[in-house]
């Protein structure tokens, strides 16, 4: 069978998701077609070759609705052959992007793929699109589907995680960010997001607190006691009826940030990469995806985690470095206890909490970062998994080569 | 069944009669004799010889409601959809855009009666605050299945028709104007009907804003995101509330929701699948037998010793200035009686009073009564430390601590003074009637009458008839209890009578499971989501652990050699003595902790003395347990005569203690379960957890013989 690789990964810089952040400016489309011609820019290669591009898109309406991947390809100048399609696996979409070009790949039906991601929360709110999981009432009854701040904070109840372990979590991530782009180590991935003048509109994450203290962090409200409160504790209660209080200890400190930004990653095949020069930087070794129960829904990364070690032939201590998407500090510790995973090998280098979840780029933002560590500590074999609204889990093994 | 006037204007008046009833309901009879006038108001039209139609009553309501009788025997799904149908298109047909409609309304309209109105492009009420509009059916289960829904979405809004709707609430004609449900007072029936004209003759067409292009619902359709976003805390509100038992709520968000999207002959269509799936649910069926039909057969007098004539009582004594006599003096002035409450002192008498002024006071802040009328009601209580000053009451109801002696000091001292033919009454939770009556001059004058706490909220009295207490003191009690507006129930004189008996088997059950290893926060939960409004352990808290091992006392007592021991006991017996956990009190404690400040949380030693070792369970099977111990000594409790009828059985356990109504009461439930496959159940459960679930004689025959409750 062929194998995927993977052979480039950018990003832009996180801005704020709201309307004082330097992305509100810009619409979606640019964030996309920026980082398609920054690819091009990078790789030398006919972008007619391309037989597909895959972007996520958790909010696909509005700026970002008609299928946003084919509407970047034009935007930004590439050949009118490539086709475009948007997928949405929620939070996992930019992952699932991935995964599903290299199954492309290695079907031996496509040979070089454009998978990536983008979201401006800004621009386009979570849930501006409905849906029936979040605004259908008999839909949410049957389910009995909770506010994902909800569900972490069940997690974080029915585990025992203090709210100390949580912020102390949440520290972390500021710490292990701040400290990698002062090291720069996001610097090679990182594209800056210019205006059409060409004036530097964004060139670093912008939701980051350096030198967040844990009292600041413990200073924060609880985000959802009140939607707990409304009615959604009852909900939640009805699948955990062992649980006599759900304790809310999420806030905005330890919970993932609201953010702009997209991605990209170019994956084919080695023939592929041999014919257009593209040097190979890892092979996609395995990738799945599962369901999970829907009102605690944030368990999914280690069921995931594991089928695609299963599908791999791997252990998890054949693992050098783990991404665990901070969606909610309590999913991180949950996945982190049930693999056993040490603290050396886990977001090395921070993650969502305090660097922001731009909801449909983050998978493919995940997979940069975990590729660039990678080959920055000359290490070989990583994992990547997310938590996913409506109950399900996602994981990618990459291996370098 | 309708009459028909046309005046000089060309305005018709359709007088709505209906033949051999009181009132007017609507059922397919009133919709088939609308068919030839409708036609006959189209062919007027069309010749130009109508102006306008004003529809209303000849009897004393508008329009009471729709054909309960017919929709319970109906339950076939095309047959209800249909039906439904059919008064849509009626209603369709009076508001289709034409001549401007007036519904006059002189009297009560509900449900559909309410619906018809809706369906009128204007309504004028009398003012009169005995008059009640709205919407009642979510009570039973039920929802408008006419348009209601739809044309109060249109008239205010997703939100408010949502609150109207699942409050069950109905209005008097100041409120419904207020709430912009109607639109037009008037002082009298001759002001109504020359409002009804007048708005005709002012209006060129009628037609709804749904039949106008451009028109919008008010705050929005469901593709507004405010709206939406309100509609998923609504559905976390209703879930809070029902945990997912009751369906019409639901199923009124749903149609509002859905409805808010589509034009509405599309809605209608949407509303008339949710009404079909709520007239065949159990939960209507179940709802409908309580809170209708057994609740009617007890309005009725079922129960009430027959050839008595009508008890009047006008004053009213009450021995005990404590919080459960303040409830019952608040509730009698109230209902238009004079009060005489009494206790060791004035000044502690004067305390019973305070709580009915503080209620008063509520009461005119939310502008519910007149300043006037709130020194009038409380001008009612007389407070004494005399019994002389019962001399005029017509019964005195002691309501003094559970104690034999005091109680039977009490008794003798009133019945000095008391009239001869006046009764008194005792309320009491576990002393027996006939015990206390020992302390009676006239023992045929001697009745428990059981309030539950708080008086002004809990619908239900218990009447407990003593051995010698006459049938005549019961039905006076009975109409006593009827004229505080209260449901009455006569139970035998037994430990716990007929509530705290059945429910004792509930908090035992919850403390058998903690016995058996299972959690407390899923004991407690699982009690809530079974419908019960408390879990188990926290209803023994407040009912107080030795309470509840005395009723267990005097039950063997009552069996003797026959009695066998609840396994709950020795977990009492532990909590009581050797934990010194009683429950809820001043200074104690019981499963729960209870401090100062802030909500009460489970005792977190709990799990030391009674460890959690069972990490799985069997929900259903756990639910089961809770309901099944409560209707089998329901049925205990018919079978030894405690209790004497179906409805009282059903009605009292929703009432008294909160068994969930979308089960219709305990004798219900078996219905709802059905009989056999109940008692197969029962013999599962004996075998898995003892002789509680032992099926009682009087339920193995209904069984036999193919009987229902």
């Amino acid at each position: 069978m062929t194998d995927a690789y993977l052979f480039d990964a950018l990003r832009t810089p996180r801005g704020k998701g709201k309307s004082s952040g330097a992305l509100f400016g810009v619409k979606p489309v640019e964030l996309l077609a920026q980082c398609f011609n920054a690819l091009t820019a990078r790789q030398d290669f006919d972008t007619a070759a391309v037989d597909d591009a895959i972007i996520g898109c958790v909010t696909p309406t509005d700026d970002q609705g008609a299928v946003i991947a084919k509407a970047g390809l034009l935007y930004a100048g590439w050949s009118e052959k490539v086709p475009g399609i948007q997928l949405n696996r929620f939070c996992a979409s930019g992952l699932e992007a991935v995964n599903l070009a290299a199954m492309k790949i290695r079907s031996g039906w496509s040979d070089l793929i454009v998978a990536g991601g983008v979201e401006s929360m800004s621009r386009v709110p979570m849930g501006s699109d409905g849906g029936a999981l979040l605004f259908d009432p008999e839909v949410m009854a049957r389910v009995n589907y909770v506010p994902q701040g909800v569900s972490a904070d069940l997690i974080a109840t029915i585990e025992g995680f203090s709210r100390e372990d949580l912020d102390q979590y949440a520290l972390r991530s500021q710490e292990r960010s701040a400290y990698a782009w002062e090291k720069s180590y996001f610097n090679s991935s990182v594209i800056p997001i210019r205006d059409f003048n060409g004036i530097s509109v964004l060139e670093k994450d912008e939701h980051l607190r350096p030198g967040t203290t844990l009292e600041q962090l413990a200073s924060l409200r609880p985000a959802f006691a009140d939607l707990g409160a409304a009615g959604f504790e009852a909900m939640a209660l009805q699948k955990y009826p062992e649980v006599e209080n759900i304790e809310y200890q999420h806030t905005a400190g330890n919970s993932s940030g609201i953010v702009d930004g997209a991605a990209v990653a170019l994956i084919g095949s080695e023939a592929s990469g041999k014919s257009h020069g593209l040097k190979a930087r890892a092979r996609i070794r395995a990738c799945a995806v599962v369901g999970t129960e829907p009102t605690i829904m944030l368990t999914g990364p280690a069921p995931a985690s594991r089928k695609a070690l299963q599908l791999a032939g791997m252990q998890p201590s054949d693992i050098d470095l783990w991404e665990v998407n901070e969606a909610f500090a309590s999913v991180v510790l949950k996945f982190q206890r049930e693999l056993d995973v040490a603290d050396e090998q886990l977001n090395v280098n921070g993650g969502a909490i305090a660097m922001g979840h731009p909801l449909g780029a983050t998978g493919t933002m995940l997979l940069g970062t975990l590729l660039d560590e990678l080959e920055r500590r000359d290490l070989n074999t990583g994992l990547v998994t997310m938590c996913i609204g409506g109950g399900m889990g996602i994981a990618t093994i990459i291996e370098r080569v | 069944m309708i009459h028909y006037k046309k005046d000089i204007d060309n305005i018709v008046t359709l007088t709505l009669d209906m033949a051999n009833r009181n009132v007017n309901i609507i059922n397919h009879e009133i919709g088939e004799a609308f068919i030839p006038v409708i036609r006959h108001l189209k062919d007027e039209k069309e010749k130009g010889a109508l102006r306008g139609v004003i529809i209303t009553s000849a009897k004393k309501s508008f329009l009471a409601g729709g054909d309960l009788d017919y929709l319970y025997q109906n339950q076939e799904a095309e047959a209800i959809f249909e039906f439904s149908k059919k008064l849509k298109s009626f209603f369709r047909d009076i508001e289709s855009p034409g001549v401007p409609v007036v519904a006059a309304i002189n009297g009560t309209a509900l449900g559909t009666g309410f619906e018809m109105a809706l369906a009128c492009h204007h309504r004028v009420v009398i003012d009169d605050v005995n008059i009640q509009l709205g919407h009642p059916e979510v009570s039973l289960g039920l929802m408008p299945g006419s348009g209601g829904v739809l044309r109060l979405m249109w008239l205010l809004g997703i939100e408010k028709a949502f609150t109207i709707l699942t409050s069950g609430r109905s209005y008097n004609p100041q409120e419904a104007m207020e709430l912009g449900i109607i639109d037009e007072l008037a002082s009298t029936p001759k002001e109504m009907l020359e409002k009804a004209r007048d708005w005709i003759l002012a209006t060129e067409e009628g037609r709804r804003p749904w039949d106008r292009l451009k028109s919008k619902i008010p705050g929005g359709t469901m593709r507004h995101p405010a709206v939406a976003n309100r509609v998923r805390i609504l559905t976390a509100q209703l879930a809070k509330k029902y945990g997912h038992n009751y369906p019409a709520p639901r199923a009124i968000l749903n149609t509002l929701v859905e409805a808010s999207k589509v034009d509405f002959t599309t809605a209608e269509k949407i509303e008339s699948r949710y009404f079909t799936q709520l007239l065949m649910s159990k939960a209507a069926r179940n709802m409908t037998k309580v809170f209708w039909y057994d609740f009617n057969a007890i309005k009725n007098g079922e129960n009430r010793p027959k050839g008595f004539g009508k008890f009047r009582p006008k004053k009213v004594g009450i021995v005990g200035a404590g919080t459960m006599g303040s409830g019952i003096a608040y509730i009698c002035i109230l209902n238009g009686m004079d009060v005489v409450l009494k206790d060791v002192s004035k000044g502690i008498a004067e305390r019973g009073k305070e709580y009915s002024a503080k209620q008063l006071q509520e009461l005119e802040q939310t502008q519910k009564i007149t300043a006037s009328a709130r020194e009038h009601l409380l001008s009612r209580i007389q407070t004494t430390e005399s019994s002389e000053d019962f001399a005029d009451c017509d019964l005195v109801i002691e309501s003094v601590f559970e104690n034999e002696m005091v109680k039977s000091k009490v008794t003798k001292e009133a019945e000095r003074y008391m009239d001869r033919y006046a009764f008194l009454a005792t309320n009491t939770l576990s002393i027996p009637i006939t015990h206390l009556a020992g302390s009676s001059s006239r023992p045929e004058n001697f009745v428990g009458l059981h309030f539950f706490a708080p008086v002004s909220e809990v619908p239900l009295v218990e009447i407990v008839k003593g051995e010698l207490t006459s049938d005549e003191t019961i039905a006076r009690a009975f109409d006593f209890v009827k004229k505080i507006r209260k449901t009455p129930i006569i139970a035998k004189d037994s430990w716990g009578f007929y509530a705290s008996r059945v429910l004792n088997t509930y908090v035992l059950e919850g403390i058998s499971m903690l016995q058996e290893g299972y959690a407390p926060a899923l004991i407690e939960n699982l009690g809530v989501q079974a419908g019960m409004p408390k879990g188990a352990l926290a209803m023994a808290d407040d009912s107080s652990l030795k309470m509840i091992l005395r009723y267990e006392n005097q039950a063997a007592v009552n069996y003797g050699p026959k009695y066998i021991q609840h396994p709950s006991v020795a977990t009492l017996h532990k909590m009581i003595n050797v934990l010194d956990r009683p429950g809820k009190g001043l200074n104690s404690h019981g499963f729960y902790d209870y401090p100062n400040e802030g909500e009460p949380y489970i005792w977190p030693e709990l799990t030391t003395h009674f460890p959690t070792t069972k990490t799985e369970w069997d929900r259903h099977e756990l639910i089961e347990r809770f309901m099944f111990a409560q209707v089998i000594e329901a049925v205990w409790c018919l079978q030894e005569k405690i209790i004497k009828s179906v409805p009282e059985a059903n009605l009292g356990s929703v009432y008294g203690w909160g068994f969930p109504a979308f089960k219709g009461g305990t004798l219900q439930y078996i219905n709802d379960y059905g009989v056999e496959a109940f008692v197969e159940q029962c013999q599962h459960y004996e075998q898995l957890h003892g002789p509680r679930f032992k099926v009682p004689r009087l339920l193995r025959k209904r069984a036999e013989k193919g009987e229902t409750f």
